[in-house]
Order: C-alpha cells, then sequence, then structure tokens
C-alpha cells in the first residue's frame, strides 16, 4: 500500500527527533504526568493557579467553581476523581464538547497550579438529597422539550444535543434557560428568519454566517445556505428560539423533575455491541 | 450588495411563530436518501452525488452538458474551502439538497453549504496517538442512506453521522487498531448495509470485508479476503502465513445490483517483498473478489497479480459497465492495475477476457489465456535488489479512473516509473510494519519517470490518445457527456481536455496536486458546477450567469 514509502522514512526520523529534543528542553507534555499533584498545599502555586483558573476557567465553571454554563467542578473530588485523572482531562480537554485542551503551551507546572487552586475550592459531596422525580421529568420532557433537543438519538435537532447536559451545565444553569433568564443563544443555535426575494420567510437557527450568506437549519430540520443578495431580508431574531417554560406552563414540581431528568444525562454511549 | 441586506431586530421572537401554519409554509425538506437514488446513481437533473463513484459502476461520467469544451475556459472559482487540518483530502465529497459532504484529514469531516462553501457542521473524531496507518492520515469519503452519513475512521471504527448535525448515530469497532489495522475508504451502502473493509497490508493483519446494518450497525456479514483452515484456497499460503498475510481493502468497490454482485480489489499479500514464508498464490491477494450483497460468500476471484513481491495491490477502482465483444453483449468490469496490465473481465463469473499492458511492464511478458502472468525470469527482489516496471506505487493506483459509455473509452492516469527492489527478512511483531524490504526509484539518464492521461478501448486494450504530464499524476479522474475530462498534474495544475482527443482546453494552478482526489460536477441553481479537492482546499467552479 505505501504510495509514499520512498520519500517517508528521512522526514518519520527528523520529526521524531525533533520531538524529542523539545520535549526533553522543555520538560513538558510528559507522557506519564505523576498521579498525584506535586503542588498540592503550595501556597506560591495556589496563587499562580488562581490567576490562570480566573482567566482561563471561571467563565464556563464559575470563580467559585460551582458552574456557570460549564459544570460544576468544585466536586470532582468527592466525586471520586483523581489528580492524574483532571491533569489529562486539562490535557486533552473532553472530546466533541466546549470543553478545550489547555493547550500544547501550557506547561505542566501550569497545569498542577490550576489543580491546586481548584483544591482550595473544593467542596464535599452534597448533603441535601437532590429535588425531583426523573421518571416523570423524562415524560415532561418528551412532551415539552423533545421536539426541538435530541437525547441519546431521539428526539428533534433544531436545539442542542442534550445527552450529556447533566455532566456538561450547573444546575442553576439548565433551571435558567428553562424559565427564560438565561439571555442569548449559544453559537449555531441564534434564531434567524430569511426571506427569499419572491417567497415566504424561513425561520430556524443559523449554523453560519458570513457577509454574504447565511447558513440555517430551518424548522423542518432542513439544512441550507442562503446567499444575502438574493434575500428580500436576512433578520436575526432576538428572542431565543427556545420557548420559556414559566409557572403558567411548568409548575415548580414539574421543573424540578425535568432538571432532575436532565442532571442525570450523562453522555450517548454510541459504541454498537456485536 | 450590502445595501440589499436588511437586517431587523425582531422583538417578537421566533418562539411566539414556531406553530404548524408557519412550518408548512415552508420547504418540506426532501426525504430521506433512499436506496432507489442510490441505484439511480447520477440523474440528468445534476442534483446529487452520492456514492464515492458517482454510480454503482463507479464510471464517474456525469450526464452533465453545461459545461463544454468550447466554453470551459470560462470556468471561474466560486469559492474556496480550507480544512484547517495537517494532511490532505483523499475524499470524493458527496452533494444533496445543494449541502456538501466531506472527509478530511485526520477524521475531520464537514457540512458545507455548497453554495458559498461555509460550514454548516463540522465532526472531528478523537484519535488515538499511535495510528498504525501506512501511507497519511487520509480518508475517502463518506457513503449515506435515510438520514445518516458512514465513515471508517482511522483506528479501524465505522461511524454513523447524522446527517444534520454531525452528531454520532452510533460507532462500530472493524478491528482492533493497536494490531495494524486502519480504515480509510468511503462506504458503500448497498440494500440497507454499509460496506467497508480495512488497510494494514503493511502490518500483518488479516483482511476483510464487512456488512454493517445502516440503521442499527449491527453486522451482517465478514468476508475474510484470506481464507481459514478447511476454506477453498486456504492452502496458497504455507505454514501460518495466512494469519498475517494481508490483503487489505482500502478503496471501495463497485456493486452489480442484477447481479447482486460486490466488486472489490484486494491489497498486497505480506510481507510485502520477502515471500519465502507465504510460498503459493495467497489468495485472495492482489484479486478481484466478486462476494454476494445478502451473504458475504464469495462467488468467483480473479488474482491479477498471483504471490506479488511488489507491493502492487489491487486496490484500484473496479468500473462496470457492458460491452459488445465480437459483436456479443458482455457484461463487464474494467480494472487498470498497478502492476501495469490492463483487464477487461466478465464480470458474472471473472473469466479473462483481455489483459494488455498499459504501462511498460518488466514483470510478466503478458497474461496467458488461462489468466495467468507469464513471469520473466530475474524479477524476484533479493537483498542485492533487483529492477523491475512499474515501480511500487505501480502503472496505476487508487485514484479513480473514469469511463465514457458514449465512446466507450476508460481513461485512467498512468505512470511509467521504475524501481530497484530489495527483500530481507523481517520479524513479525503485533502492530508493527512487517514488510521485509524497500524499493527505490531508479534514476539516472535512460530513466525518466514520466505520466500521461491514457485513454483506452476497453474491447481491444488498444490506447486512443494519450495527454504526457512532466511527472507521474497520482489525481483522479471526472469526465461528462459534453465531452470533456477533468484531471491534475503531478505540479498542482487543474486540467480540463477534450475527452474526444486529449487536447489540453484549460487549466489553472492549484497549488496542490489532486492526490487520489476526483472532482465531482452536480447542479447548483440552474448553473453546472465542479468541486475539486486538491491538497487542503476545496474549490467550486462553474460559469459566470449571463
Amino acid at each position: 500500500m505505501p504510495q509514499r514509502s520512498l520519500t517517508r522514512a528521512v522526514p518519520i526520523v527528523v520529526v521524531s527527533t525533533l520531538a524529542l529534543g523539545v520535549s526533553l528542553l522543555a520538560g513538558q507534555n510528559s507522557q506519564a504526568p505523576a498521579q498525584k499533584n506535586p503542588l498540592e498545599g503550595d501556597a506560591a502555586a495556589i496563587k499562580a493557579g488562581m490567576g490562570i483558573f480566573r482567566a482561563r476557567c471561571a467563565d464556563c465553571h464559575g470563580v467559585d467553581a460551582r458552574g456557570v454554563r460549564g459544570p460544576d467542578i468544585s466536586r470532582v473530588w468527592a466525586e471520586g476523581r483523581t489528580d492524574g485523572g483532571l491533569y489529562q482531562t486539562l490535557r486533552t480537554g473532553v472530546p466533541n464538547t466546549e470543553m478545550p485542551s489547555v493547550g500544547a503551551r501550557t506547561s505542566d507546572v501550569e497545569v498542577w497550579q490550576i489543580l491546586a487552586y481548584l483544591r482550595t475550592l473544593a467542596a464535599p459531596a452534597p448533603a441535601d438529597p437532590p429535588r425531583g422525580n426523573a421518571e416523570n421529568g423524562e415524560r415532561v420532557f418528551r412532551a415539552n422539550c423533545a421536539s426541538c433537543h435530541r437525547v441519546n438519538g431521539r428526539g428533534g435537532r433544531l436545539g442542542p444535543d442534550l445527552s450529556r447536559v447533566g455532566a456538561a451545565r450547573a444546575r442553576d444553569a439548565i433551571v435558567a434557560r428553562i424559565v427564560g433568564a438565561a439571555e442569548g443563544s449559544r453559537p449555531g443555535y441564534e434564531p434567524v428568519t430569511v426571506t427569499p426575494a419572491d417567497g415566504q420567510p424561513i425561520h430556524g437557527v443559523k449554523k453560519n454566517e458570513d457577509l454574504f450568506s447565511v447558513q440555517i437549519m430551518d424548522l423542518r430540520e432542513r439544512i441550507q445556505g442562503y446567499e444575502k443578495d438574493k434575500m428580500k431580508t436576512v433578520e436575526d431574531d432576538k428572542k431565543s428560539a427556545m420557548p420559556v417554560f414559566g409557572p403558567d406552563r411548568l409548575s415548580q414540581s414539574d421543573l424540578d423533575d425535568v432538571v432532575r431528568y436532565l442532571e442525570g444525562l450523562r453522555g450517548f454511549d454510541p459504541t454498537v455491541k456485536q | 450588495m450590502r445595501s440589499t441586506i436588511v437586517r431587523i431586530m425582531r422583538i417578537a421572537g421566533l418562539a411566539a411563530v414556531v406553530g404548524a401554519a408557519v412550518v408548512a409554509a415552508q420547504q418540506a425538506p426532501p426525504a430521506l436518501v433512499s436506496e432507489q437514488e442510490l441505484l439511480d446513481g447520477l440523474k440528468a437533473d445534476g442534483s446529487r452525488w452520492l456514492t464515492f463513484g458517482g454510480d454503482y459502476a463507479n464510471q464517474r461520467h456525469s450526464p452533465l452538458t453545461s459545461i463544454t469544451p468550447a466554453n470551459v475556459n470560462r470556468l471561474v472559482p466560486q469559492w474556496t474551502f480550507q480544512t484547517g487540518t495537517l494532511g490532505n483530502f483523499e475524499t470524493t465529497p458527496l452533494l444533496r439538497d445543494n449541502v456538501l459532504y466531506v472527509t478530511g484529514p485526520q477524521n475531520v469531516a464537514w457540512a458545507i453549504d455548497a453554495r458559498t462553501g461555509r460550514q454548516i457542521w463540522r465532526y472531528r473524531r478523537e484519535l488515538p496517538p499511535n495510528l498504525t496507518a501506512c501511507c497519511g492520515l487520509v480518508n475517502r469519503g463518506f457513503g449515506v442512506l435515510g438520514d445518516k452519513l458512514f465513515m471508517t475512521t482511522l483506528d479501524a471504527h465505522l461511524l454513523a453521522l447524522d446527517m444534520k448535525t454531525g452528531a454520532i448515530a452510533w460507532d462500530v469497532t472493524l478491528e482492533d487498531y493497536t494490531r495494524g489495522y486502519a480504515s480509510t475508504l468511503a462506504p458503500l451502502v448497498v440494500k440497507g448495509k454499509v460496506i467497508v473493509g480495512v488497510a494494514g497490508g503493511e502490518f500483518g493483519i488479516r483482511g476483510f470485508l464487512d456488512a454493517y446494518d445502516a440503521q442499527t450497525g449491527k453486522r451482517a456479514w465478514r468476508f475474510h479476503t484470506i481464507p481459514g483452515p478447511g476454506e477453498p484456497g486456504h492452502n496458497t499460503w504455507s505454514g501460518d502465513s495466512w494469519e498475517r498475510g494481508g490483503a487489505g481493502l482500502w478503496v471501495t468497490g463497485a456493486y452489480d445490483p442484477e447481479l447482486n454482485l460486490l466488486y472489490y480489489g484486494t491489497g498486497n499479500p505480506g510481507p510485502d517483498y520477502h515471500s519465502d514464508s507465504r510460498e503459493g498464490d495467497n489468495l485472495y491477494s492482489c484479486s478481484l473478489v466478486a462476494i454476494d450483497a445478502d451473504t458475504g460468500k464469495i462467488r468467483w476471484h480473479y488474482q491479477f497479480t498471483p504471490h506479488d513481491v511488489h507491493d502492487w495491490d489491487a486496490t484500484e477502482v473496479p468500473v462496470l459497465a457492458d460491452l459488445a465483444i465480437n459483436g456479443q453483449p458482455r457484461k463487464v468490469v474494467m480494472f487498470a492495475n498497478r502492476n501495469g496490465f490492463y483487464y477487461t473481465l466478465d464480470r458474472t463469473n471473472g473469466k479473462l477476457i483481455l489483459a494488455k499492458p498499459f504501462v511498460v511492464t518488466t514483470w510478466a511478458r503478458q497474461i496467458d489465456s488461462d489468466g495467468r502472468p507469464h513471469l520473466e525470469p530475474n524479477q524476484m527482489p533479493d537483498e542485492k535488489g533487483e529492477i523491475t516496471c512499474p515501480d511500487i506505487t505501480g502503472g496505476t493506483n487508487f485514484w479513480p479512473p473514469t469511463y465514457d459509455p458514449s465512446s466507450h473509452l476508460f481513461f485512467v492516469n498512468a505512470r511509467e516509473v521504475c524501481a530497484m527492489f530489495y527483500a530481507w527478512k523481517p520479524e513479525y511483531k503485533e502492530g508493527e510494519r512487517f514488510t521485509g524490504g524497500a524499493a527505490q526509484r531508479v534514476t539516472g539518464s535512460n530513466q525518466k519517470a514520466i505520466g500521461a492521461l491514457r485513454a483506452i478501448d476497453p474491447v481491444t486494450g488498444e490506447r486512443r490518445w494519450q495527454f504526457e504530464y512532466l511527472s507521474p499524476s497520482t489525481a483522479g479522474l471526472l469526465s461528462t457527456a459534453s465531452g470533456l475530462i477533468f484531471s491534475g498534474d503531478a505540479d498542482g495544475n487543474l486540467l480540463a481536455l477534450d475527452s474526444r482527443s486529449g487536447t489540453l482546453l484549460w487549466r489553472y494552478q492549484m497549488g496542490a496536486t489532486m492526490h487520489g482526489t476526483s472532482p465531482i460536477t452536480y447542479m447548483l441553481d440552474g448553473r453546472q458546477h465542479v468541486l475539486v479537492p486538491a491538497g487542503t482546499t476545496l474549490t467550486a467552479w462553474a460559469i459566470p450567469a449571463p
């Protein structure tokens, strides 16, 4: 099979030598990080870690690590995660989520500093029993949400897939989104209306846009691009495509139930067992 | 243009207008991709390209005629898409409902607005670091059925992606990638099954062709390209060499719905060059196999290169057609092989109709009437080295040819290169390279490596015309009913030629070669487009609207 075997051998040797040189020089990105944070409790490291955490993590996880858009990470040790495992999560990110890798330019020392600081925010496992009935929550979800949201391969595609929302969002963030207390829509789900020169308005969510065109998923889930100069109007809709589920539409107990159900969604396993 | 863009921040939310009436007013999305559409192949309306070869016959011959030899020089780029990844395209994009579905290097994939080249969604597989793919982290395209796209991965999985979002619908493991398995070919979807194979002929694998249920990902059957104990052909491998004999499948095959047969070309036997450990013909390596699409059982095989020692995988693209031969209508499969011979076979039974060299070949004088090559002496690689033509990359390779059913011509990018082949005894270690040799391009004043686009008459094997390149091209082809061929040279030029004469009509320097990629063509908003993957770019071409 090798189409390029004639030319490949030499470059491979060069590249691997270079890579070896870099890792020896910088002492970074080693394959086997310590399983225990070598900087835990180190005052200077905690202070440095606070700076990095606030600059790079707090937007999603909150300055107190209790979660904003991203999940509550103040209980990761209480939930059984290890220093080594958390180090890997920071290094690789969480695939196919918004959680990025810290990047190759972040040194091992900086990763341990972040974790040393996070440790000072660590909270014990919650003592209060969680509220709500997930079984009824699923029924509420199917009736009110599933036409736009997918869970484990079932449901609509207009809104974000919620198969792992329990791992990705803090409880408060989920509640705020449902009751209409959260502003804006994340990229890929911003509401838009496109009106062709000779046709009816097309409502949908925006997948991409530049000066001259917009790519949308419409309410019938057709993905399609439109050139703006061929449209009568292209209008950003102000309100989220997500309806507000205030007390008039969702009782407090149904809200508790559906949130309980959503909190339990930790990811879809698409693996086919043969 | 901007003045026409009106942006009004609406006060009423979308939620308020999400009503049945509004939804009904919008154009219904097209029905899910059906098996009939796959059977129909390329249609005169140019609205789709849904399989690797355009149709099950792999002809890559478009019925579109808006772009002609007379106006092809008026093509202008409409947009360029950049992958933003390392590595290059080897893909055939799919098109449906004005959206392109494209796989790229590193198992990244996209849905792209065909009007503007703008991304709609992007999928990226998290790949393990120790991949064994021999020849670049490439992928050759999607298959599609229903609302799902199918893609093979470098860590030997098959994925189903949601066509609208790129989300994974299911994920099935073909084999353990740490043992040398990988997968790079575009899946072929036949009768609700997704047909895929594995690469790894340089890593001591045992190749197979698999079929998976398109809905659920459950495996329907597996055909091993190397027969196991007790199966016919098993005795063509000495000792236990069959267990790691290679014969991968890394190029998409063809399908004949009437005969219900799949046609796939198989890879080289392993170790590639040092063959003492694998005495015998080494079935079904370097062969074309005809497989029952329902059961996975082999109907017939034709071995192009018995006991190959030059790494001449038969993983070229088989092309099906119906030809009149000696006044008799014949169902044939056409095959330009890496070993330097062009073959026309009867696809009902695998019998040889004709075989003729299409490049200089020094290893065999001819293919005898029994279908076996008549070998020349002194063509076995050893530690001292032996010069053989063609070289390791071959007379041609995995880049797709085309067939024009109106002129009855088969077009292929051919290479005239020879190599010094070496062989030495390798040690087998699971998951590691297992080739037992190497090859080196022969240089010297009388050893000029050239390439050419060649038009071959599949009835006689004669060359009708050729267009010579400065150096060997690795580009795939596209032909059209208006008498055009699109190709690329090894220096980054996109070329359009007259398919009747081989005359060059138009060229454009792309800045990267179309390595293993073919252009596709389709209609978009009333204009014919040609889409060209080259390097890390995808560029759409059309003649400006009047």
